[in-house]
């Protein structure tokens, strides 16, 4: 039983290299997911009961099934309906559509804990629809929901680990090849684990900060 | 000759990965509850040294990717200790931890949840810190936990798709090799996620039966 870092360091650039593309892939699947998750939060809080109701399946599907799942489901699915994706691109739009449901839940919250008063007295000096969304209820719902939306981020950087199952050299991905070359598992795998947590801990400690930040006058 | 159709066996299969997959999620929950409880508990008698331990613990699994824990669990653990472990117990070792690492922090903010004021109240009855545990601080902090609790459980539950990764031949494993045999992704992984969906459903029901009982002392019944 020993524990020796040294004979990785020469294997520091494949890893620097996996988490280039497990940070391209989340920052991509963030964009993503929020823009999916702002739509969908919109469906659920709309009057019409068909959005609310297409919405409210939506989230529940992808909340309550496994992420792997989804994921081979775009995976072997598409190219079967003619839509040939790179494995990056699957797992980006799969990161999505699961982020894409965690996302409208937090966003929802944030349009729910809006004032009704607001939105009357908006609704009132004749701003139209898109105005009201654009000036009134985006403002105040993704400034409220940005530390919980931090915390999404943080589930969706974890869960991209899962993209190494496609085929996709992330860090992950790039893990196993070290691992596999090195015959140190344990070291790597370690090694892995730290790394992940200190990034996480990172993303949510700026979610935090920005919170504060933008939501200092509300205090 | 390649046999790509649908046969009856294969619904044995699926029942069988099903079985699997709960039978881990069954095993797992039970475990990892049990050491989640141990590790508030050790935060709740301040016991030095261990208590943050438990914490870091706790921290560091929560922050990691469960792929990762099973990979170090599975791969690195044999060749650190020079033993060997089946993927079974690889899946068993990992999954209970994770969900200890959850059930812990849950149980911490449920007990700091019962307000400070019963806890005086019950010292100054003489009551001792276990019987304030036992008779005060748990049958609160259990009502609170429930919710967090169930979405723990339903989360949990599509872990453990996971382990298909190291070999255990689970739901999502069972999907691979029906995937791989008909190559009619659409209808199989439709299925597949169908009865995770189920099995979910299930579990969320039967906490949200529970919490109104354990609730049930609170609510108006009239006079």
């Amino acid at each position: 039983m020993q524990f020796d870092l040294t004979s990785l360091v020469p294997y520091f650039g494949d890893l620097a290299a996996g988490a280039r593309l497990t940070a391209l892939a989340c920052a991509l699947a963030l964009a993503g997911s929020l823009v999916l998750g702002v739509l969908v939060a919109l469906m659920r809080t709309a009057a019409s009961p068909l959005a609310r109701r297409a919405a409210g399946v939506y989230v529940d599907v992808f909340r309550n099934v496994p992420f792997i799942v989804q994921l081979f489901f775009l995976f072997y699915g598409l190219p079967e309906v003619g839509i040939e994706l790179s494995a990056f691109a699957t797992g980006v739009l799969a990161l999505s559509l699961a982020g894409g449901a965690f996302t409208s839940d937090t966003i929802r919250a944030g349009i729910l804990a809006i004032e009704p008063g607001v939105l009357e007295a908006a609704q009132v000096s004749g701003l139209s629809r898109f105005a009201l969304y654009r000036r009134i209820v985006l403002p105040i719902a993704l400034r409220s929901a940005v530390r919980p939306l931090g915390s999404v981020f943080v589930n969706l950087i974890l869960t991209s680990s899962i993209l190494s199952a496609i085929t996709l050299n992330e860090l992950t991905g790039s893990a196993k090849i070290v691992a596999a070359d090195t015959f140190q598992p344990f070291e790597v795998y370690a090694l892995l684990l730290l790394l992940y947590a200190v990034l996480t801990w990172l993303v949510s400690l700026s979610a935090g900060a920005l919170h504060r930040r933008l939501n200092r006058e509300q205090i | 000759m390649r046999y790509a159709d649908f046969t009856a066996h294969d619904l044995l299969l699926l029942l069988q990965g099903l079985g699997v997959s709960l039978a881990l999620f069954a095993a797992t929950t039970a475990i990892g509850l049990a050491i989640g409880l141990v590790w508030a508990a050790l935060r709740y008698y301040r016991v030095p040294l261990l208590a943050a331990l438990a914490a870091l613990l706790a921290e560091l699994l929560k922050n990691s990717p469960v792929l990762v824990q099973l990979f170090l669990v599975f791969f690195g653990l044999p060749v650190l200790l020079e033993t060997d472990l089946t993927p079974v117990q690889a899946a068993l070792i990992t999954l209970s931890g994770n969900t200890a690492a959850f059930v812990y922090v849950i149980a911490v903010s449920a007990i700091e949840a019962v307000g400070r004021d019963q806890l005086e109240t019950a010292r100054v009855f003489g009551l001792s810190r276990w019987q304030t545990l036992r008779r005060i601080v748990a049958p609160q902090a259990a009502a609170f936990a429930l919710g967090p609790l169930a979405g723990l459980l339903v989360n949990q539950l599509q872990v453990t798709s996971l382990i298909s990764v190291i070999g255990v031949v689970d739901l999502t494993k069972v999907g691979a090799i029906l995937n791989l045999r008909t190559l009619k992704p659409f209808i199989v992984w439709t299925v597949i996620g169908l009865l995770y969906y189920l099995a979910a459903r299930l579990i969320a029901g039967a906490c949200a039966r529970l919490e109104t009982r354990l609730r049930a002392h609170r609510e108006w019944k009239g006079l």
